[in-house]
């Protein structure tokens, strides 16, 4: 991780005239060899190592909870146990169909997001009038605490006195949406994609923007008609925005679990018992935090994974440009 | 890892007396931690024992439920008594369960007085909280007004105690209760419909028996225009569920564990094999998935409050629910509703009793454990609980067997009352009798045990198994947790 | 300088019809027909995303027998009654309030320096491993809360930063600024590094060309970084649950407070839904054309 021994000419002017710095950095490194020298590790210093701070330490201790039986009273205390948690993994039926459920949730909760939020920005940016009030009232649910989505959506759908249910009824539709694993699964995913929709638009939207006017008026002289405009010219311009859109999602997708928690709990028959719900309730409901941290680790793990992959496309795409 | 994040007894304590000593230790050692940190408590040694700890500051932690309401509504009297300010932090269950457990983990407590439920506070945490007898006896502190004799007897060994020590952990401080809640009015207008159609007389009695109740349900379904459903229940995957089940499978003689009353009353860390598997818990879980047949299908989507909600709101006649709802059916349905034990298996009828109890922490330094006690004896006073059942935010119901001998307690038991929560008197007194008493275990890991159960119940509901299938795995599941062991 | 010039002009709907058709409007001409359907399909959209909150906005300024009525209720009497039980009695909600704009604030204030600082240096660094480095700065977002809560629990008492507003601030930080420096050093990535080089040829020291020459050109990723981080924390109920007390409690936190043993005061609970909404709307309401602009602006310079 050092920086490259041929450094740069920018590099180098800098030690000279330190300026007025706003934090001074960690160490003041002024061999190019050691990592976070010069301007810019100057300027990298404060922000990484807060932030090493704040997550290789915790992570640590997560790693070492996962090889140990934890106790608490009297202060933490770790007894190490070798693999047993991890072992138990493996042997865990709960966890392989929380996966399963989990996959879905991802699937169905972004993909969704990612069809649905660039199909409103590209409605948005043909409509000719109104787009501004149109785009404000549509960013709204972006705004709304995870929390409260979760309440409102229990609110909304409860079997008394809930809008949604009352709604339903009049459409003929007499079950109870939250009683029906199916008909709740489809609800807890309707409610994230309510909130998170907006956020895709507005990002396909910013990215809809700098579609060169030239290469649409070429399409339109050609009598390309809209699907194949969209499909061959606006659909890659946009794609590296689409993927940075893709990217924050799936950061979130499967840590956030308040509306799956404040609506069905998990239920019914676990149908909504994702891998989130599964480890807040070892954690803090079993209190077993051993093996929460090797759900943890590979919920971590998994993301990583994800979103690797998806970084990976986003810079092959990148020198396309 | 710090030195200070791994203070604590320097072995796995593995037997339970072990345990304690350990905990004893790691409590004087967050004494001196604690110390450090916090003020401690001001001490006037002359002072009158009410007065002497004036000028101090207490935190206590606790669900947000009735008495917490009434008692942070109005803190003055307490805090002219004893010149202590409280600071209240409310939560809901299981953020109270994350913070207490945290709080402990840190070696170290921020919370001098923690409400603590017997299941997810009391029995993981037994060792943290204080012997309070130590206080009671203690010459220069105030007693108790009526000793811990005057709390109902069930209250104080389920809520305040834990295991087979003798010590008292926790001062009874609420205590909601399952009962038959049912429309009076259409009982009234439709009893004797019902008696010629069912041949027996439909009204809720000690004789009333579940069948009768499945029976009396379904009559409703079809017979009564103002109600949609005669039953609903709490069936939603979550804790009620387990709650509305326990109070069926007793009664059809059905256990989670053998000798119920150590496991249930006094609670432990060893309960053995789980009795799931038995004919009698099958008979129950059969009967029970009968019920909900003729239930309000939504009651799947309801917990305690849902089926409240509905309830009051006029959609069903009769549910099983805790006591404490009583005064938001009374604002709700003035004079409509009756409360009566709930009804008969084969073996016996059984209420759950789910109270909990104040307790004082172990981990704060010995001036501010003696601080906290005053809070604790004063917020369970009889003089607090009566004017707790007066509280317009709030109310409760009092722990205490002499708050029920009041006269104005008593004559709020009979309409009109200013006290709606003591209709239900009779119902809950009948119910906290040892013979009707419903008690889950108390045992530390029950929160995983208890997910079991309502997970494998929920299962049952949406079909995927038999209710004997439910029962197996469900204690397939428990005998897995229990073999874990718990040696927090 | 004039890098920059589409990326302003592109903002959807300023005013100005010419710079956003040369700026990449769609094609206007289009069948009456397809107009109709784009129409139809926003106005669905909308429906669907305002029917919750109208209702939720509505709900909370009825009273309490109306709120749970079980067929919707929409002819009732106006009513404060959940607003004033918010800031009376044993509710007191300012703290909450105030508690909130300052954790909130602060952490995305801090997010958005420190993020541009560490983002410039990443954008322009040459160190060998720096996709690495950039990932596990993205990465260290990624980490379940309920699995690391713990440890930073522990850490956070360890530092008697546990019940403070400076806590709350840091660990705030912990999810916004991996994201602000991810964010932010895209767009300076996007910037020509030309820019700085002919500053400093001018004879601005490198702190003053950042300070002076690139800053201003990223100021709508800066307030884009700063409204997003500003709503993540905002919206946080984890951290702010475990790591608050007494003195630092949120308004998510007094959300789940009205969740009570013996019922759940909607009408109440709607009037903090509308309370925890309203600010973030109209903070994100205020920045929208640079949140659009902001999102671009990588994109459009990159061209």
């Amino acid at each position: 991780m050092d920086s490259s021994p041929t450094g740069n000419v920018r590099e180098t002017g800098s030690p000279a005239t330190p300026p007025a710095r706003p934090t001074p950095p960690a160490r003041p490194a002024r061999r190019a060899a050691l990592p976070l020298a010069g301007f810019n590790g100057r300027m990298m210093a404060p922000g990484l190592l807060l932030l090493a701070a704040v997550s290789l330490l915790p992570l640590a201790a997560v790693i070492a909870m996962s090889f140990a039986r934890v106790h608490l009273l009297g202060g933490l205390r770790l007894e190490g146990v070798g693999a047993e948690n991890w072992a138990r993994l493996f042997t865990d039926p709960d966890m392989a169909w929380a996966w399963v459920r989990t996959a879905v949730y991802f699937v169905l909760t972004v993909g969704g997001e990612m069809a649905l939020g660039t199909a409103l920005a590209v409605c948005l940016w043909r409509l000719r009038r109104g787009r501004n009030a149109a785009l404000s009232l549509l960013l709204l649910p972006m705004f709304v605490a995870p929390v409260i989505v979760g309440l409102l959506g229990r609110f909304l759908t409860d079997s008394t006195f809930g809008l949604y249910t009352w709604l339903l009824r009049q459409l003929g539709y007499n079950g109870d949406v939250m009683a029906d694993q199916t008909s709740a699964f489809a609800a807890v995913t309707l409610m994230d994609i309510w909130e998170w929709t907006p956020l895709v638009a507005l990002i396909a939207l910013a990215g809809l923007t700098t579609v060169p006017s030239s290469a649409l008026e070429a399409a339109s002289l050609d009598g390309a008609g809209l699907p194949r405009t969209l499909r061959h010219i606006v659909l890659p311009s946009i794609a590296p925005v689409l993927l940075v859109a893709l990217l924050i999602r799936s950061m979130d997708a499967l840590r956030y679990f308040d509306i799956i928690w404040n609506t069905t709990g998990g239920g019914p028959a676990n149908a909504t018992k994702t891998a989130s719900v599964q480890l807040y309730e070892t954690a803090f409901r079993f209190f077993d935090f051993g093996y929460a941290a090797v759900t943890g680790l590979l919920m971590l793990a998994v993301t990583t994974v994800v979103a690797r992959y998806f970084v990976r496309l986003l810079e092959r795409k990148e020198p396309a440009r | 890892m710090s030195s200070r994040l791994s203070a604590g007894p320097p072995k796995p304590a593995m037997s339970r007396r072990a345990l304690l000593r350990g905990a004893a230790a790691a409590g004087s050692a967050g004494v001196l931690a604690g110390c450090a940190g916090r003020p401690d408590a001001h001490l006037d040694a002359d002072a009158a024992p009410w007065k002497r700890y004036a000028g101090t500051t207490l935190n206590f932690i606790s669900e947000n439920t009735a008495p917490t309401a009434a008692i942070a509504a109005d803190l003055r009297p307490f805090t002219e008594l004893t010149g202590i300010r409280v600071n209240i932090v409310t939560l809901e269950l299981s953020a109270l369960a994350q913070k207490v457990a945290l709080d402990f983990a840190s070696g170290n407590g921020e919370y001098d007085v923690v409400y603590a439920d017997p299941y997810l506070v009391l029995a993981p945490y037994a060792a943290a909280f204080a012997d309070l007898r130590e206080f009671q006896e203690d010459p220069a502190l105030p007693r108790l007004p009526g000793g811990f004799g005057d709390f109902i007897p069930a209250h104080l060994d389920t809520a305040g105690r834990f295991g087979d020590s003798g010590k008292v952990l926790a001062l009874p401080y609420d205590c909601p209760t399952m009962v038959w809640q049912y429309r009076a009015d259409l009982f009234e207008e439709y009893g004797e419909r019902m008696a010629d159609d069912l041949g027996f007389d439909p009204t809720p009695s000690d004789n009333s028996t579940w069948e009768q109740y499945h029976a009396i349900a379904k009559w409703f379904n079809s017979h009564a225009h103002q109600v949609r459903y005669g039953t609903g229940h709490q069936a939603k995957q979550h804790d009620a569920l387990m709650c509305d089940f326990s109070n069926v499978l007793w009664s059809y003689d059905g256990s989670y564990f053998a000798d119920g009353t150590r496991v249930g009353r006094f609670g432990t860390t060893d309960p053995g094999k789980c009795l799931l598997r038995s004919d009698a818990a099958v008979a129950g879980a059969e009967f029970y998935d009968r019920l909900l047949r003729v239930a309000d299908p939504a009651s799947r989507t309801w917990d305690w409050d849902g089926l409240g909600a509905a309830f009051r709101s006029g959609r069903i006649a009769m549910c099983p629910n805790w006591h404490e709802y009583a005064a938001a059916n009374e604002t709700a349905l003035p004079g409509k509703v009756g409360y009566a034990r709930l009804p008969k298996g084969p073996a016996r009828s059984a209420g759950m009793y789910g109270g909990t109890g104040i307790a004082v922490s172990n981990v704060v330094s010995a001036r501010r454990r003696r601080a906290a006690w005053l809070f604790a004896n004063w917020a369970t006073a009889p003089k607090t609980q009566v004017s707790n059942l007066a509280s317009k935010v709030g109310g409760g119901t009092p722990t205490r067997a002499s708050v029920y001998a009041v006269p104005r307690v008593v004559e709020a038991e009979q309409r009109p009352s200013k006290m709606p929560n003591m209709l239900t008197a009779e119902a809950v007194k009948a119910a906290w009798k040892d013979a009707n008493l419903g008690l889950r275990p108390k045992i530390p890991m029950w929160g995983e045990c208890d997910t079991a159960i309502y997970t494998e119940l929920s299962r049952m509901f949406a079909g995927e198994v038999s209710p004997g299938g439910a029962m197996r795995a469900a204690a397939d599941r428990i005998d897995r947790i229990t073999a874990r062991g718990w040696v927090n | 300088m004039t890098a920059v010039t589409p990326a302003r002009a592109a903002v959807p709907g300023r005013a100005a019809t010419p710079a956003r058709t040369a700026a990449g409007g769609p094609p206007q001409r289009g069948s009456r027909a397809s107009r109709t359907v784009v129409r139809v399909l926003v106005a669905a959209a909308l429906v669907w995303t305002l029917v919750p909150l109208g209702w939720m906005l509505l709900s909370s300024f009825k009273p309490t027998a109306s709120v749970t009525a079980s067929t919707p209720d929409l002819w009732f009497a106006p009513t404060l009654q959940n607003y004033r039980g918010l800031f009376s009695g044993a509710n007191n909600l300012w703290p909450y309030l105030q508690n909130s704009v300052l954790a909130a604030g602060l952490s995305a204030l801090l997010a958005t320096a420190l993020g541009a600082l560490a983002g410039y240096g990443l954008a322009r660094t040459r160190m060998r491993g720096k996709q690495h480095l950039s990932f596990w700065v993205v990465s260290t977002r990624m980490a379940p809360i309920a699995a690391v809560v713990l440890p930073i629990f522990l850490i956070f008492r360890f530092l008697g930063l546990i019940d403070t507003l400076p806590g709350l601030v840091l660990a705030y930080l912990s999810f916004n600024l991996p994201f602000a420096i991810w964010l932010l050093s895209a767009f300076f990535s996007e910037l020509p590094p030309s820019l700085e080089e002919s500053a400093q040829v001018a004879g601005c020291g490198h702190w003053q060309a950042f300070r002076h020459v690139v800053l201003p050109l990223t100021r709508p990723g800066l307030v884009t970084t700063f409204v997003l981080c500003l709503v993540f924390s905002w919206n946080d109920y984890a951290f702010a649950l475990v790591l608050g007390g007494p003195h630092t409690q949120t308004l998510p936190i007094a959300a789940s407070q009205l969740v009570t043993q013996t019922g759940i005061d909607w009408g109440q609970l709607t009037a903090i839904g509308t309370l925890v909404v309203v600010p973030m709307m109209l903070v994100g309401l205020a920045v929208r054309r640079w949140l659009v602009t902001g999102l671009t602006m990588g994109a459009v310079t990159g061209e």
